[in-house]
């Protein structure tokens, strides 16, 4: 292959980005703009995760038969991972208040448009 | 390479999930990116962040969207 693994996978973070902050602007309705600001969040931690990648490693658990440097030099590194466990769990519960959110403007308003909500 | 399958799924799954006039479709179709990232987060050596991203990605997010879609209108205006 042409592209490593690691600089493909940053493409796909940066492809995700970009789809999100479209979907976020330039579509009409409120779900849509709410999916795609969960596609802005799987971007931010695919690319963390990619960072912390390490090609040809090893996943980061020490068994008793390895010694600390050997481990050191091929274990991926573990500290994004640990965060990114927090981040995913913490953008699906700001989710779910984004669409009660969007529950209550339905309510209010009787339309989920945003250029309609707005009166444009 | 299966690795840059599952990255061309990630992708095309988002793009097929925004292009969608029916909200349930999309609402579903939003799990697509969610398990090929999963499956992705494994393959880079992250296997804890994969069981996470499993189940929250996959099952929890789409059942959300289609709550949210079920209280308001089905059909984009």
């Amino acid at each position: 292959m042409v592209v490593d693994t690691q600089l493909a996978s940053f493409f796909t973070a940066g492809a995700l980005i970009v789809i999100g902050i479209f979907a976020a602007l330039f579509l009409d309705n409120l779900i849509k703009k709410v999916i795609g600001l969960a596609f802005i969040g799987d971007g931010v931690n695919l690319f963390i995760i990619t960072i912390g990648y390490k090609p040809g490693g090893i996943v980061y658990i020490f068994l008793p038969d390895m010694t600390v440097s050997w481990f050191a030099q091929n274990a991926s590194y573990p500290l994004p991972f640990a965060l990114v466990l927090t981040s995913i769990v913490i953008g699906a519960s700001t989710l779910a208040v984004m669409l009660g959110l969007i529950i209550i403007l339905h309510k209010k308003h009787g339309t989920i448009s945003a250029s309609k909500i707005l009166g444009e | 390479m299966i690795e840059y399958i599952l990255m061309i799924t990630a992708v095309f799954g988002a793009v097929l999930a925004l292009i969608q006039r029916d909200l349930l479709k999309a609402a579903i179709l939003t799990g697509i990116p969610g398990a090929s990232l999963a499956f992705l987060y494994q393959y880079l050596l992250a296997p804890d962040v994969a069981l996470t991203q499993a189940i929250v990605g996959s099952a929890i997010l789409p059942v959300f969207f289609a709550l949210a879609v079920y209280k308001t209108r089905r059909a984009e205006d």
